[in-house]
């Protein structure tokens, strides 16, 4: 995901990646990650230091003054067999999310133009 | 083909849901038009179902239940036979063509098994073979090192710098993502599709994929393989 700053309150980090700061450290569903002196008093997080700690890649383009935040990395690219929550835009732009299928078997196909 | 598996399964509760990995929505929309789909047809230009269900080329599909669990991992997804099982090679084609054309040949032709264990799934739900139960599907993933993390990074950097009309600075964006995650066929043929000559025009289209890539698909292609090209659906 984009950032235009590295200045975010825990709540905004929360609300990009679903990372919460929590007493535990950084939590999201039942997964906790320590995440000591990340906080500080006025709610800010150490962007760096929690991505580095959630293995998340943090890379910079100060040319255009924005940073990418990469997903987690370590151990399998499935901890859960239960299916991330996605929302994604129609061609109209309308958007669509995986979940309002529960109920259904759902075949997910990737495809492209090219 | 999609549209009309979704048409035929419908009933049995399973619902196609087609993704279109494509930077430009606007690249995907004369062909979601044609294919008229009453299934979601959805548009994911920051490639995020790559890092999501392991999606690394296309086409790939990917089995979630009725309880949102997934069941089959991101596989190549046929319904058809191979085009190519048919085809002649002989020495008349042009040597370029020929090595493609029989790495073509290498590709899974597993049209009609994977379109069988389809419907055996929407038949008997999770009592089909097919359906893997949680842990498998979490076995069969790959693993997720920090550079695809990285990768992705670096991709969506230039996907949002192509989006605001910097496409030359997009490139060397596009270029980490290739060195970090070189399986990733998505980042790659994105955008060597981008590089691409504009329709019409004069200049050989490989060849200016090849002046800013320093390669092309179909070279990348042969040096990979078509047993290599993607994942071949594990049934």
């Amino acid at each position: 995901m984009l950032l235009d700053t590295l200045e975010l309150t825990t709540d905004e980090f929360e609300a990009v990646t679903g990372w919460a700061a929590e007493p535990e450290g950084m939590c999201k569903g039942d997964i906790c990650v320590p995440a000591p002196d990340t906080v500080t008093a006025d709610g800010h997080l150490d962007v760096e230091a929690v991505a580095s700690r959630l293995g998340m890649a943090l890379v910079a383009d100060p040319e255009h003054g924005i940073w990418a935040l990469g997903p987690e990395s370590g151990g399998q690219a499935l901890s859960t067999a239960v299916a991330p929550e996605l929302e994604l835009p129609d061609a109209d732009g309308n958007p669509f999310k995986l979940s309002s299928l529960h109920g259904r078997k759902v075949l997910l196909v990737a495809w492209a133009s090219w | 083909m999609w549209q009309a598996l979704h048409a035929q399964l419908e009933s049995a509760a399973v619902t196609v849901v087609t993704v279109a990995l494509d930077v430009d929505p606007e690249k995907a929309r004369p062909w979601i038009e044609a294919a008229a789909p009453t299934h979601p047809s959805l548009i994911d230009s920051e490639h995020r179902i790559d890092e999501l269900f392991g999606i690394s080329n296309v086409p790939m599909a990917v089995w979630i239940n009725e309880t949102g669990t997934i069941v089959r991992n991101a596989e190549a997804a046929a319904l058809e036979p191979s085009k190519y099982a048919a085809i002649e090679i002989t020495d008349d084609f042009p040597e370029s063509i020929r090595a493609v054309l029989t790495e073509m040949k290498q590709l899974p032709d597993i049209g009609e098994a994977y379109r069988a264990a389809i419907i055996d799934w929407a038949e008997r739900g999770m009592d089909s073979r097919f359906a893997l139960d949680p842990d498998e599907v979490i076995r069969r993933s790959r693993p997720r090192p920090v550079e695809h993390s990285r990768a992705a990074a670096c991709f969506e950097i230039g996907r949002h710098l192509h989006e605001q009309g910097h496409g030359q600075a997009a490139i060397p964006w596009w270029k980490q993502a290739h060195r970090l995650f070189p399986d990733n066929w998505t980042y790659k043929r994105q955008a060597w599709t981008l590089a691409s000559t504009p329709d019409g025009a004069d200049s050989d289209k490989a060849q200016e994929v090849h002046d800013v890539y320093g390669t092309s698909w179909s070279e990348a292609f042969v040096q990979t393989g078509g047993a290599n090209y993607t994942v071949v659906p594990n049934l």
